[in-house]
């Protein structure tokens, strides 16, 4: 990653958090801009807790009713910038990027992705929220966005070809190609351990889980619709 | 035809639902597991649900001994499967790849449900909805699947969530048991819904479209009527949050 944003999600990442801190601190010197989105200053603050001044974030944005009182607080007085979003058509992640677009923008930035943290866990409902934003996430920004939380990561794949790179050894076994939304009616896929071959995928009929890598490195996904990508982060305990 | 449904029938206390219970391979909550062992009238655990089910009965795992456990076997371990085997647990392996332990288990279930002659109300599912996110999808592709399995509804439960999922046409779901948290959602998961109605939520949809990056109907709640109806044209998701014993 050159350029990586951080956007920092009110949900449970225990296992896999020490990874995503440790990805954090090694690649700070290329993090460009982070944020939190409501209650994902909680967890900064948590996670921080002993050093919290040398983790502030650019700002946290949301409509308030996770963050906890002293939490804000805190990063209030050290001069993190509060950005209070109370419109409820859209969740504090959707809105988070829409500011950080808006950033990168007035900044000039030359943003490669968006990584979020969080967004996979907890309430149901929560988890498709996030998936949903991927959806807007379309429309709000060019910068392609990764949700992460313990041992997963999902991205969401445009109609198009695309070639991933899964050779960096921090793959754990599986992914996954999940029509999330829409079926997809011509997927065709390289370097899976089952590949697709102008195939549908569609809940009911097909939705590729378990599936593996052959030993390419290497994994390309042409589709017709919006797909959503899925694989597993090796966790540091089970490397 | 109106199909009528109360979600967590199933873990009230009393009451004269028929059910039967599939153990998936996710840590198992203490708070619900015991009422629903004690009132299922089939128990099944899909392959590493074994090792979940002997981990929270330890002390007294004579005392809840699943009537069968299927699957690939590639999760359950060995010694948890050999006790279960000497107690006289059926096994049944489940070789075939192109479906998951939970949609074999079930169509075991239903084989089991129609040998025996039974009536069921209703399959619960503990696990499914944590861990692994492609996993957490596949439980949801079984939803879609169960439907050609079997008649009876199929529920997924997992922490403090429900998934459901509504067939095409008209639907009443309690949900005045005292047991629902605040939130519920619509999740047009496979495909968009053209035409969904509802009553008894806060934010009510008439005639509306549910389609991701378009609407999806997340972080919803009821209104006081302790009712909702939903009408919809195609598949539909309905979930919900089960109240915490420790924040109920």
């Amino acid at each position: 990653w050159q350029k990586v944003i951080f956007l920092r999600e009110n949900k449970d990442i225990c296992g896999g958090y020490k990874f995503c801190a440790c990805a954090v601190a090694q690649n700070s010197a290329r993090t460009v801009l982070r944020a939190c989105a409501d209650g994902g200053a909680n967890r900064l603050y948590h996670i921080t807790e002993g050093n919290n001044e040398s983790f502030l974030p650019d700002y946290i944005s949301g409509d308030f009713d996770s963050i906890r009182p002293d939490v804000k607080e805190y990063y209030k007085v050290k001069g993190c910038e509060l950005i209070e979003t109370p419109d409820q058509d859209f969740t504090d992640f959707t809105k988070c990027l829409q500011i950080l677009q808006k950033k990168i923008e007035e900044k000039g930035l030359q943003i490669d992705m968006i990584v979020t943290l969080g967004g996979l866990g907890g309430r149901f409902d929560q988890v498709m929220a996030s998936v949903e934003t991927l959806f807007h996430a379309t429309n709000i920004t060019p910068t392609p966005v990764i949700v992460i939380q313990e041992c997963s990561l999902i991205y969401l794949l445009q109609p198009g070809k695309h070639k991933l790179h899964v050779n960096t050894g921090l793959e754990s076994k599986w992914c996954g190609l999940i029509p999330v939304g829409n079926p997809c009616d011509n997927v065709t896929t390289t370097g899976l351990k089952w590949n697709l071959t102008n195939h549908v995928l569609k809940f009911g009929t097909l939705v590729s889980t378990s599936n593996t890598y052959d030993e390419s490195g290497v994994v390309t996904i042409s589709t017709d619709k919006l797909l959503l990508w899925t694989m597993g982060i090796k966790n540091k305990q089970n490397a």
